[in-house]
């Protein structure tokens, strides 16, 4: 069976500096992935070099989803074939509806798989189901992307995009950070609907609290630039225990 | 006028007025500015220097009109510089035409509203390819609009028109350019008595061998309101000047411009907000959008008068530069004579914003839909700023058009 996303051997460069360097790991469809690591250890780096962005220079190795490589693909290109990046920090868009931000990301993808162009008024009736799921009010929906939300209706934002893009593959960067236990939840209820066993997912975090919400099947410590140590949801545990000390000398 | 005449004797066209003889004179005198100007300074026109100046006299046969028009509204149609007589038939109850070739008062009083030390404000008004006054005396709904086409390319327009709003009367004005001539200069002076309104928009889309040299005056009675907006996405120059003279209290003056160029063009959007007398208020909102090596230049000044206390002048230009050869200057100016004021003026450059492109584009968005979407999100505060839902239906999917389509160097 083909995994739904391969790394191998992954190096890559922020600027002139090395940030990866090495990384293997296989997702298969339907599981969820943890990633665990100190500050600095190349977390975001990793999904920003998953998703394509500018400037995050892969100088090794390869990415496949579905066994074909997806490094020569542009950001948009990877989210219409089942990307998804639930940013650890939502950008602002002043001047850009949130209902026809959504709707343009859906149709992209609708028109890339050859469908028609969803319907406004059903589109509107879909977006408002899955926002009341996430205590995504009418008004919120009305207003500008992400501008004046706080951060956890931003993250909650984010889990909306996601539930409307329904992506293959969801890389959450550090979706626990800036929430507090009752947005932690809602958020993490949130992505739990969407486990699904055609959707993985790979959930960047540094605390382990946000895998007691989100439980994965794997986790791994990354820490300078490779991944030192897997394990199952136990290791999150461990290193909740003893700390990220010491992971480098185990590889 | 002289039938079959195409290129009169100037000093016989304007004998009958003192006026336009002035303009004349002056106008030989001076010619077209040159780059020690300072007004002139960002706009050098030595290439439109050397193009004729030849207003055609005689309506041509009209083509097919390419002009957005705006649903009811009554169209005065210019071919070439030159107005079709057979569109002033049906002017709406409240607006009466008369032709300004004829009368003398009318043409002196242009003069005095229109921008001084301009040479298009000269030129017109000596070679005026047509002269129209246009009298509001009601509350007139329908909007007017004012048209320009022609394919002359070697010809100049010189269409000079003035407004006059009575007080307590309102009007709805739209200009459309869209001719392939070789210099379209219109000229226009609008005067608004106590309490008058006037909401204008002015859609800019001449051929991209056009230059496009706009002078236009405006004076304001107690209490009148002006809300005027001009989108400029045609010409290979364009320059658009306008003066506003706020003669009475409780002006209200509302002035945006959005500019959107690419290739080699050049915007140019030229104001002087002259708060004369106290507790008027006046906002400008600027944006320009520039591709390819296109150059956008702002000069704005707003000069508020000694004893003129109370105002408040607002004047927020903001360009976008969408490719690293493009180039916008600004030059906003604050000129204040009186102490109890409220006058902010500022200028910004940038560019698009990574971090927003990579969000939209990491949803699916293509990166050219995700441009044109951020450019959008950029000009919706002038946009929304239209509040006569008549011009925002002419001009915002003219600003469409142009967000929807790629500059040469593309995304």
């Amino acid at each position: 069976m083909t995994a739904l996303l391969e790394i191998r051997d992954l190096h890559a460069s922020v600027g002139d500096k090395p940030i990866l360097k090495g990384v293997n790991l296989t997702i298969n469809a339907g599981e969820i992935h943890a990633i665990m690591g100190p500050n600095g250890s190349g977390k975001s780096t990793m999904s920003y070099v998953l998703t394509g962005r500018d400037g995050y220079e892969v100088t090794g190795g390869d990415v496949l989803m579905n066994g074909e490589s997806i490094l020569e693909l542009d950001p948009d290109e990877r989210a219409r074939a089942g990307m998804f990046l639930a940013f650890q920090y939502p950008v602002e868009l002043p001047g850009v509806g949130g209902m026809s931000f959504l709707r343009a990301a859906v149709n992209a993808r609708r028109v890339d798989a050859g469908l028609e162009e969803v319907d406004q008024l059903e589109f509107v009736k879909m977006v408002r189901a899955k926002a009341k799921l996430l205590g995504i009010n009418d008004e919120m929906l009305k207003r500008a992307v992400n501008v004046g939300f706080s951060g956890g209706e931003k993250k909650r934002y984010e889990i909306l995009q996601m539930a409307l893009l329904e992506p293959n593959l969801a890389v959450l960067d550090e979706t626990d950070s800036g929430l507090d236990v009752d947005a932690l939840k809602i958020v993490s209820d949130g992505v739990n609907m969407l486990r699904a066993e055609n959707r993985s997912m790979l959930v960047i975090t540094h605390y382990q609290r946000l895998l007691d919400h989100i439980v994965p099947d794997y986790v791994h410590i990354l820490a300078n630039g490779k991944i030192r140590k897997s394990g199952t949801k136990e290791l999150a545990l461990e290193v909740e225990e003893s700390g990220y000390a010491g992971i480098d000398d185990a590889a | 006028m002289p039938a079959l005449m195409m290129q009169p004797d100037m000093t016989q066209e304007v004998a009958q007025s003192a006026t336009r003889q002035q303009a004349l004179t002056s106008w030989q005198a001076q010619g077209w500015p040159g780059p020690r100007v300072e007004s002139w300074r960002f706009t050098p026109l030595a290439a439109i220097a050397e193009r004729p100046i030849a207003p055609v006299r005689t309506l041509s046969s009209t083509g097919a009109s390419i002009a957005p028009v705006i649903a009811a509204a009554a169209v005065i149609r210019f071919t070439n510089g030159v107005v079709d007589p057979d569109s002033l038939a049906a002017l709406p109850a409240g607006v009466s035409v008369g032709d300004l070739a004829g009368d003398e008062a009318a043409i002196a009083e242009l003069r005095q509203i229109v921008p001084a030390a301009n040479p298009i404000s000269d030129l017109s008004l000596a070679m005026m390819s047509a002269g129209l006054v246009l009298d509001i005396t009601g509350v007139v709904d329908t909007p007017i609009m004012l048209v320009h086409e022609g394919e002359a390319g070697e010809c100049s327009t010189h269409p000079v028109i003035l407004v006059r709003v009575a007080a307590g009367a309102s009007a709805v004005i739209a200009e459309w350019h869209g001719s392939k001539v070789g210099i379209a200069a219109p000229l226009m002076g609008i005067s608004l008595g106590k309490g008058a309104q006037l909401d204008m928009a002015k859609l800019q889309a001449e051929s991209s061998a056009t230059a496009h040299v706009a002078a236009t005056g405006v004076v304001l009675a107690e209490a009148a309101r002006l809300s005027g907006f001009t989108l400029s996405t045609g010409a290979q120059l364009a320059r658009l000047e306008t003066h506003v003279k706020m003669a009475g209290e409780g002006v209200d003056c509302t002035l945006s411009a959005v500019y959107l160029g690419r290739g080699d063009q050049h915007h140019d959007v030229t104001t002087y907000m002259d708060h004369a007398i106290g507790h008027c208020t006046s906002n400008q909102v600027i944006r320009g959008v520039l591709d390819d090596r296109a150059r956008g230049v702002y000069q704005g000044k707003v000069h508020v008068a000694e004893d003129a206390q109370k105002t408040d002048g607002q004047q927020m230009s903001r360009a976008l530069l969408l490719s690293r050869k493009a180039e916008a200057d600004a030059k906003p100016e604050l000129e204040i004579y009186a102490d109890d004021v409220i006058c902010a003026h500022g200028a910004t450059v940038g560019e698009l914003d990574e971090t927003q492109l990579f969000y939209l584009t990491s949803r699916g968005i293509p990166m050219a839909q995700a441009r044109a979407m951020l450019i959008e999100a950029f000009l919706l505060d002038a946009i929304d700023a239209i509040s006569n839902p008549a011009l925002a239906q002419l001009l915002r999917p003219a600003a469409e058009a142009w967000m929807s389509t790629q500059g040469e160097t593309g995304a």
